[in-house]
């Protein structure tokens, strides 16, 4: 039985101070909610964060913020950081939209560096792919209207009218259940204009032939049209800079302290438990944890877990866990021979095997590997550089590692990482490494308590993409006065979406707090 | 504005719209054919990561063994009855930080340990401590930890390590003191083949009965076939077979080249300046001298950029911690850590060296001084007003927000 000891009372709790509880605490404190956020580590950003060694600051996963723009262009995170929550930071432009190697390739080694911006775009990959222009314009105008038509979805707030679907959106809906590759062979694109349309699926984790295209699509038009930015001083600059806007507005973090229990009566949130035994009163709370964490082991009593949020838990299948390898060097990036920030190297041509391959315990055929100093360049001391390259892995493979081997392993695929990246650009970076840390599936589960080590939230498959998922966020609300935010959310994973999703939490939230508060008030009166 | 597509896109038609509007009941029903299985196990991953990085271990001391008159060795096998039943593996150079109650206050403290991470798997650590070095602790476990007696620790952290990607597979050790512990976890290693590298050791002492592991690193070093050699520096005595003085550039470079060696360097305060104006004459790179954490400082006011006006002097400091309010005595030559603890406030610590951040909080008013080689903190944490209490020293009265211990 639930008692009702409480300390204390909010009108809102968040669950973890990652990308989405962050933005969650912040806009429920500026709609004047008396909003609590708990954090099991003591720093703010959960995977969005930084770490120090010797006399480079690392940063553990960002690549690019998407869908953010110039300050006079500004995307939908952009405006969600500055103008919503009123940061006020610096952020850079990331020079060019991506650098693809794939050195077995059909017909030999594909190299291809490419721009941001539509025309650019377009034009370098005719330089590359003679005779693609057609295919491509129509591609991009494809991924224009999916991006018109999420946004007038998400305008009309679930009422959406099918006749302006139809007249308006009418390619959004024919490609809307199919794969990305099911469309790019339905628009006939040229198989090496493929292959450099499709060099983002890692940032999906998911492969051409199950990746649901309209995500796909989304992700790809925000990337190429608004380019992409990061924040001047690594991710903790901004989550840091959260924080402190969270409590300006009033609302209040609790550090090193984690959530054990998320109390619940008759299907309604009542409060939760901490591992520092506060008891605290709330009838709502938004959830950075993923539901899978949430429904298998934070609802209590167990009695309260609904059927069917445990089957919708377990029929998706929870996204992939990264392998990343942070090297200080000290060279400079022109000395090492690096002139890109963002590299795409795929040893295996097809992404459906790197998919697969993914989910073994073997040398990585893919990764995404990034040199920081190319978009910042003072980010480390003059003459040195900042490079990670980062691979994904499936939990499941990290299963039956023994501690004992485990610090051979990760130096031995380290290395085998080091040797893929060194061979694709015909540099040598392994004489340079002043400081070298390694995170595997195990360092993600440890840092943030994620499911199985996942960075990824659930597998965007056609049927479980942002779509469907919007199409039935109000069915799928099994307890009330939970919602759930960060890279688990309909939005799915990634900095942008998990950024977007913490406001779109806390802005259903508030709109449940109003309507309980004007009901109250209508009994009383 | 839909363009109408010049590629004629066959397979989408009138099919596709029905493909659209059967997305959710397709979603419904692979939703309700799912299991509907409760997952009380914790998945494997998090598995690993917890027996990897345990938040705490709880030990028995099994054994405690004198090195020297003035060092003991604790061996700690795992306390089943508060549920730790293995020890974690690590990596040799890393170290556990114990918690102490003493008189009312919790303090950490952290130290290597000296035994190999083969043994770990066998069920026990050893550590090594001296009684006058590291100040009231080590005197406190000298007085008060004997064969039976329950001590918690946190899991291995660190990353004083040999990396085979990073350092050379030569390494130039250099130990002071207890500064020696992690070598021998090293040796160890290197003897039970874990670590496939060459470690020549300098180790400086005052006098000959000063020297821990003397009968077993001369042992290790006959049976190593030339992968362990051991140079004993002797500050106050002339032996013969022991090198007199201290371990300077000169004598470094009496028993080997360094060209391309990694040097792996651990001891007291005093050492790391010395070898550090010793290591700039051989003009060595950066990459290939790695330093175990400075340690607490003891003696800031003689620091150059120290205010002078702030010496001997002690500031009030209003601490916000979890739900608590307190103004407590900060001494201007001793950190705020040792403040919040004296004042029996138990903040979260590790490294006690600037390094870790366990200890990061957010300074509201007042000035501090930061030394700059333990200042271990992220750029943004400066910009925000961040400091780490272990390596700051108060000159001003101060306001600060710590959290809560974990």
């Amino acid at each position: 039985m639930v008692t009702n000891d409480y300390q204390k009372e909010y009108d809102a709790l968040v669950i973890g101070a990652g990308n989405g509880g962050l933005t969650a605490a912040a806009t429920l404190a500026g709609k004047g909610m008396k909003t609590l956020l708990i954090e099991q580590h003591n720093l703010p950003g959960g995977f969005a964060t930084s770490f120090v060694r010797g006399r480079f600051e690392f940063e553990p996963s960002l690549h690019e913020i998407s869908d953010f723009g110039p300050p006079e262009d500004k995307g939908a995170t952009r405006q969600l950081l500055e103008d919503k929550i009123g940061l006020d930071l610096e952020w850079l432009r990331v020079p060019e939209a991506y650098r693809l190697i794939i050195p077995n390739e059909k017909g030999g080694r594909l190299d291809v560096t490419m721009p941001f911006g539509k025309e650019e775009y377009i034009s370098k990959l005719e330089e590359y792919v003679p005779g693609s222009r057609p295919y491509v314009t129509d591609f991009i105008c494809l991924c224009e209207e999916v991006v018109n038509a999420f946004n007038y979805l998400a305008e009309s707030k679930g009422k959406a009218d099918k006749s302006i679907l139809m007249d308006k959106y009418p390619n959004f809906l024919k490609t809307a259940s199919y794969s990305l590759q099911d469309v790019l062979d339905a628009m006939k694109i040229p198989y090496l204009a493929q292959k450099i349309l499709t060099a983002y699926w890692c940032y999906l984790g998911l492969g051409t032939k199950q990746v649901s295209f309209t995500i796909f699509a989304a992700m790809f038009y925000k990337y190429v049209m608004r380019a992409a930015y990061i924040p001047k001083y690594r991710s903790h600059g901004f989550t840091v800079a959260l924080d402190k806007r969270i409590r300006e507005l009033g609302g209040e973090i609790l550090y090193n302290t984690k959530v054990e229990k998320i109390l619940v009566e008759d299907g309604k949130v009542a409060g939760v438990e901490t591992s520092k035994g506060d008891k605290i009163k709330t009838q709502f709370v938004i959830s950075n944890a993923s539901p899978h964490l949430v429904y298998n082991q934070l609802i209590y009593p167990k009695t309260e877990i609904p059927e069917i949020a445990l089957k919708t838990c377990n029929a998706r299948k929870v996204g992939f866990s990264a392998f990343v390898v942070y090297l200080g060097l000290n060279k400079s990036p022109k000395d090492l021979g690096i002139n890109e920030y963002s590299y795409f190297v795929y040893s295996t041509p097809d992404t459906n095997d790197i998919y697969k391959q993914f989910h073994e315990l073997r040398r990585p055929t893919g990764q995404a590997t990034v040199c920081l100093n190319n978009a910042i360049p003072d980010c480390s001391p003059e003459g040195t550089s900042i490079l990670y390259l980062t691979t994904l892995y499936s939990g499941d493979c990290w299963s039956k590692v023994e501690p004992k081997d485990y610090f051979e392993l990760k130096n031995k695929i380290a290395e085998e990482m080091i040797d893929e990246f060194e061979k694709a650009l015909g540099i040598n970076i392994r004489d340079s490494i002043e400081e070298i840390e390694v995170a595997t599936p195990a360092t993600f589960a440890n840092y943030t308590g994620a499911f199985n080590g996942s960075i990824y939230g659930y597998e965007p498959v056609s049927w479980d993409s942002v779509l469907p998922r919007m199409m039935c966020m109000n069915d799928e609300k099994y307890i009330q006065g939970l919602e759930f935010a960060g890279g688990f959310a309909f939005r799915c994973h990634g900095y942008s979406s998990s950024l977007q999703s913490g406001e779109t939490a806390a802005l259903l939230t508030y709109k449940n707090f109003m309507e309980v508060k004007n009901s109250e008030q209508r009994i009383e009166s | 504005m839909s363009k109408e597509l010049k590629v004629k896109i066959k397979p989408f038609g009138f099919l596709d719209l029905l493909a659209f509007k059967n997305l959710v009941p397709t979603r419904k029903k692979i939703i309700n054919s799912a299991a509907a299985d409760l997952i009380e196990a914790t998945p494997p991953v998090n598995v690993l990561s917890q027996r990897l990085h345990p938040k705490t271990q709880h030990f028995v001391i099994e054994d405690v063994t004198f090195e020297t008159p003035s060092a003991k060795t604790y061996r700690l096998v795992p306390d089943e009855e508060s549920e730790t039943n293995e020890l974690a593996f690590f990596r040799p150079g890393q170290y556990l930080a114990f918690s102490f109650k003493i008189n009312g206050s919790t303090v950490k403290r952290p130290y290597s340990i000296s035994s190999s991470p083969n043994e770990a798997l066998k069920g026990y650590y050893d550590i090594t401590v001296k009684k006058d070095e590291g100040g009231f602790v080590s005197r406190y476990i000298w007085d008060n930890w004997d064969k039976g007696t329950k001590v918690t620790s946190s899991g291995p952290e660190g990353h004083f390590c040999y990396d085979n990607l990073r350092d050379s597979g030569k390494i130039i050790g250099i130990a002071g003191g207890c500064g020696i512990t992690p070598f021998r976890s090293l040796a160890r290693s290197i003897m039970e083949g874990l670590l496939d590298i060459e470690l020549l050791l300098f180790y400086g002492c005052n006098k000959k009965e000063d020297i821990i592991f003397y009968n077993e690193f001369s042992e290790l070093e006959k049976n190593s076939g030339g992968k362990f050699k051991i140079v004993y520096v002797l500050a106050e005595e002339e032996l013969e077979g022991f090198e007199q003085g201290f371990i300077t550039s000169d004598l470094i470079r009496k028993y080997t080249d360094v060209e391309k060696k990694s040097f792996f360097i651990c001891g007291p305060q005093g050492l790391y300046k010395f070898i550090g104006k010793e290591l700039a004459k051989l003009n060595i790179e950066r990459k290939y001298i790695r330093r175990e954490v400075f340690g607490e400082i003891k003696d800031i006011d003689k620091y150059d950029g120290f205010p002078q006006e702030a010496s001997e002097k002690s500031f009030e400091m209003k601490v916000h911690i979890g739900d608590d309010s307190a103004t407590i005595p900060a001494k201007s030559t001793e950190s705020l850590l040792v403040a919040l603890e004296r004042a029996g406030l138990c903040p979260p610590s590790g490294c006690r060296s600037g390094a870790c951040g366990l200890c990061r909080s957010l300074l509201i008013d007042g000035n501090v001084y930061i030394p700059k080689d333990v200042d271990g903190r992220r750029m943004a944490d400066i910009q925000f007003g961040y400091i780490h209490p272990c390596s700051t020293f108060p000159v001003s009265d101060l306001e600060m927000i710590v959290p809560r211990e974990a």
